[in-house]
Formats: structure tokens, C-alpha cells, sequence
């Protein structure tokens, strides 16, 4: 036992520090929990240093670990992560600083669960089951929906009477099923396989109320997740309140925040769709008519052109060439039929001109022999021959017959 | 109209609307003889004719499709 200390007798720290060690010591071991706020490991360092603080008020502790004790498989820890430490608080008598020295961390209650489950996630998400490429598009109004319920449950009825009342043609084929417990993830694989396998089933739902997150765990089953990823058929999940997350949610074509959303999910409204079906066919009808009234003018407008509208127009010009020419072919005939007529008229002229016709008319005479020759001397002819006398008004047939008296000096003009 | 839906023409409304028009450039710009500007006007009535019966034939869907906005 060590004397009391005094100004004149003050203890060495080496005292002080054991002394305080020694009680510190004679604490024993506590489970604590609390939430990390600072985790620190450097490098190759055996001991892990993080600070555990109460959530609930402004207080907080030293906390120092193996580092094995830290990277226990299975624990996910994180800074913020809710833990429970079992340690033994510790005086660390080298630098006189205080901590709790863990021999156990686990994750709060759940908190294992969930980190399992954020495992599988993990390594599913990996393999890219979780891919957006993957999720298939619903189809609309689909003829029979496959549904995954409990016998009886909230979440079957949400989604019947909400389905049917959106769209009261919708056929529900469906398959009831074990909803929490060892068997759920099956009872589910097998309703799925079943409806998977129904060709009549457009889309398949899986819905289950909400619960705690051990009731849920099978909806976020392995096996289960990869048999979703493997259904041909869409299938749409509403597993739990909205704030719930199972595997199936990651995995599913469409996540629903609730049964009823679901049934919101699977089917159209049908007095939305007939206002809306409605509004298009008007749209499509104005639009119709529009462009066919479009083209009537259109069609109006060329057929009213002209050349199109009255076509004799073409022939205007043609006609009136073919007048024209007509025209001119027959004036120019008549020109020539009256110079012709001109012509002969002065030809006649000459020809009266000419004539002996006039001599005679005024009373001469041609006297010609049977041959036709004239007789221009009374020497050219014998006594008794015939001859013809042509007066104005004929032919006379005379004979010659001398008398003594005749010299031919009466014929002298 | 059943008889000519049976014998429904091959030219479709845009070709015929097309060639029509065509038809109409042509006799406008004019420099045709007679029988091709003849040959070319009977044509473009021809393809008039073609141009209503399918407007007509439009219309006729429209009206058998029931007043506007109402389901037949």
C-alpha cells in the first residue's frame, strides 16, 4: 500500500498510472452498444481503433480491437453501422489514454441479417440479375395475372378488388402460398414455376403484407431471386411497406410499393383508358378528315385549272388556225377563179374583136370555094362553080355565072 | 361501291395525285401537239377520277366509323 500523497510525498506517474490501471481493471468485461463513428485501421496494424458513440446523446468512447476481432467474416463493419461490443475497459498505461478493448463486435441484432442478405445482393448484383437491361416491359391489360399470395391475406384482396374494379376483365390465376417460415421461399418457387408455366398468365404477381424483417427473409431467398430472374414471364413483387427492401424487389420486372400498387401496376384504369382511347380517336378522326378535305381542295383546285376544266381551250387556237388558213386557201381560189374569168372575158373581147362576124353584120359577105378557101378574085374562079356566100344571117349556096358585063369593078370597096 | 371495291385500282391516291399534277405542268407548259395534248388531258381526267374515288372512298370510312367520338 502505497502512502498517501502530499506536496512534500507526490507519487511518480508510474504510480498514478497503475493505480488507475488497477481499478480500471478490476471493471470487467460489459456489453455495450452503439453506433461507429470513426474506424480507423492503419495498414498492417494488429489493433483497430474506432470511436463508439451513443446515438441518442452527444457522447461517445474509445473503442480498440484485434484487428481479427474487426474483420470477423460476416461483419459488415462500416462507420454509422449500430453495433454491440463486448469489451473490457482498458488503461493503456504507456500514453495514460482510456478505451474499450473488444473481444466480440456484432452487428446490432438484425444487423446480421441484413448484412447476409446485403452478401447475397452483393454478389447477385454482381452477376447483374439487377440489371435494369434485365426488366422486362409489362404487358398492358393482360387476359389472366398469375398471383403469389397467403390464403386469405390483405395483400391478396388489396390486389383483387383493386385490380377488378381498374379493369373488371382481368382472370386471376392463383397460388397460394406459405408467406413467412422456413418453407415460404419455396412455397413461392413453386407457385412461380407453376404460373412460369401457365401460357394463359401474362404477368405474375408475388405480394405479401408487411412484416419484420425476419418474416420477410425468405422473399429475399436466393434461390428465389435467381428463380424470378429465370421466369419468362414478367413479374412484379410488392413485398412489405414501401420502406421494406427484399432481394425479390431487386430482382423483380417492377417493384410495387404495395399489393394494392401493384394491382395499380398490372392494370389500366379502364375509364381512363376509354377517355383516353376517346381523345385519340377524335384527335385521329379531326386529323383524318382534315387531310382529306386538304386534298378535295386540292383536287378541286387542279381539276378547275384550265387545261383541265375546259379542255375544248385547246383546241381554240388549233381551230382557229385551221379558220384562218381555210380562209386564206379559199380566198386565194377565189382570186384565182376571177382573174381567170378576167382573162377569158378580155380574151373574148379579142376574139369578138376579131371576128368577121361584125364585117359581115354590116352587110359584107365571104364568099368561099367548096375547099373553104377565099375567094378574093372573080379570076380565081370558073363559070358554073359552086360556091358558098356567108352573110350575118347564114350560108348561101350560089353559082357562078358570068355575064359580059362583069369587070370585077363593082367588087372595089 | 361494292363493285368497286372489287376492282379496287393499284395506283394509290398518292400516285395518282402525283402523275396528275404532272399532267397539269405539262398541258400548262404547253408545245404538244394535238393528239399528245389530247392523249395527256384524258389521262389527267382519268387520274382525277382516280384521285375523287379515292377521297370518296375516304369519306365513306370516315362516315362508316360511326358519328365523331361515338364507338358504332
Amino acid at each position: 500500500m502505497t502512502a498517501p500523497s502530499s506536496p512534500e510525498a507526490p507519487w511518480p506517474v508510474r504510480t498514478v498510472a497503475r493505480k488507475i490501471a488497477d481499478w480500471i481493471g478490476r471493471l470487467g468485461e460489459v456489453w455495450v452498444e452503439g453506433q461507429v463513428a470513426q474506424l480507423s485501421r492503419r495498414g498492417g496494424a494488429a489493433t483497430v481503433f474506432l470511436t463508439l458513440r451513443d446515438p441518442a446523446a452527444d457522447m461517445s468512447v474509445p473503442v480498440t480491437c484485434h484487428r481479427d476481432v474487426a474483420d470477423r467474416p460476416g461483419l459488415e463493419l462500416t462507420e454509422g453501422a449500430r453495433v454491440i461490443v463486448r469489451a473490457r475497459p482498458d488503461y493503456y498505461i504507456a500514453r495514460g489514454s482510456f478505451s474499450l478493448r473488444a473481444t466480440e463486435i456484432r452487428a446490432v441484432g438484425l444487423g446480421e441479417l441484413l448484412a447476409r442478405i446485403e452478401r447475397i445482393r452483393r454478389l447477385l448484383a454482381a452477376e447483374g440479375l439487377f440489371d435494369a437491361a434485365r426488366k422486362r416491359p409489362l404487358p398492358f391489360a393482360p387476359a389472366v395475372v398469375g398471383l403469389i399470395t397467403g390464403r386469405d391475406s390483405a395483400a391478396e384482396r388489396d390486389v383483387l378488388v383493386t385490380a377488378r374494379r381498374r379493369w373488371p376483365a382481368v382472370r386471376f390465376a392463383m397460388h397460394n402460398c406459405a408467406v413467412q417460415g422456413p418453407t415460404a421461399a419455396a412455397s413461392v418457387m413453386e407457385g412461380l414455376r407453376r404460373l412460369d408455366g401457365d401460357p394463359e398468365v401474362e404477368v405474375i404477381v408475388i405480394a405479401r403484407g408487411g412484416g419484420s424483417v425476419e418474416d420477410l427473409l425468405p422473399f429475399s431467398d436466393e434461390g428465389l431471386v435467381r428463380a424470378i430472374a429465370a421466369s419468362r414471364t414478367p413479374v412484379v413483387t410488392a413485398v412489405g411497406h414501401e420502406t421494406d427492401t427484399t432481394l425479390v424487389d431487386h430482382v423483380a420486372d417492377v417493384r410495387a410499393a404495395t399489393p394494392t400498387d401493384a394491382a395499380h401496376r398490372i392494370v389500366p384504369e379502364i375509364g381512363e383508358q376509354r377517355r383516353l382511347v376517346d381523345g385519340l380517336r377524335a384527335r385521329a378522326r379531326h386529323l383524318v378528315a382534315v387531310r382529306v378535305e386538304q386534298q378535295e381542295r386540292w383536287l378541286e383546285s387542279v381539276r378547275s385549272r384550265p387545261v383541265l376544266a375546259s379542255p375544248d381551250r385547246m383546241l381554240h387556237g388549233r381551230e382557229d388556225d385551221v379558220l384562218g388558213l381555210r380562209t386564206r386557201a379559199r380566198r386565194t381560189l377565189v382570186h384565182r377563179v376571177e382573174g381567170a374569168e378576167r382573162d377569158l372575158d378580155h380574151a373574148r373581147a379579142r376574139v369578138a374583136a376579131l371576128s368577121p362576124a361584125a364585117t359581115l353584120e354590116r352587110g359584107y359577105a365571104v364568099v368561099q370555094r367548096a375547099d373553104g378557101s377565099l375567094v378574093r378574085d372573080p379570076a380565081e374562079v370558073a363559070d358554073d362553080e359552086r360556091l358558098s356566100v356567108r352573110v350575118a344571117g347564114g350560108r348561101l349556096p350560089v353559082r357562078v355565072e358570068r355575064s359580059g358585063t362583069g369587070t370585077g369593078e363593082d367588087d372595089q370597096p | 361501291m361494292s363493285s368497286a371495291e372489287s376492282t379496287e385500282p393499284t395506283t394509290t391516291y398518292e400516285q395518282a395525285r402525283e402523275e396528275l399534277a404532272d399532267v397539269v405542268r405539262r398541258l400548262e407548259a404547253g408545245g404538244l401537239t394535238l393528239e399528245e395534248s389530247l392523249a395527256l388531258w384524258e389521262r389527267g381526267e382519268e387520274l382525277a377520277r382516280l384521285c375523287q374515288h379515292w377521297l370518296d372512298r375516304a369519306r365513306e370510312r370516315l362516315a362508316a366509323a360511326g358519328p365523331e367520338g361515338q364507338p358504332e
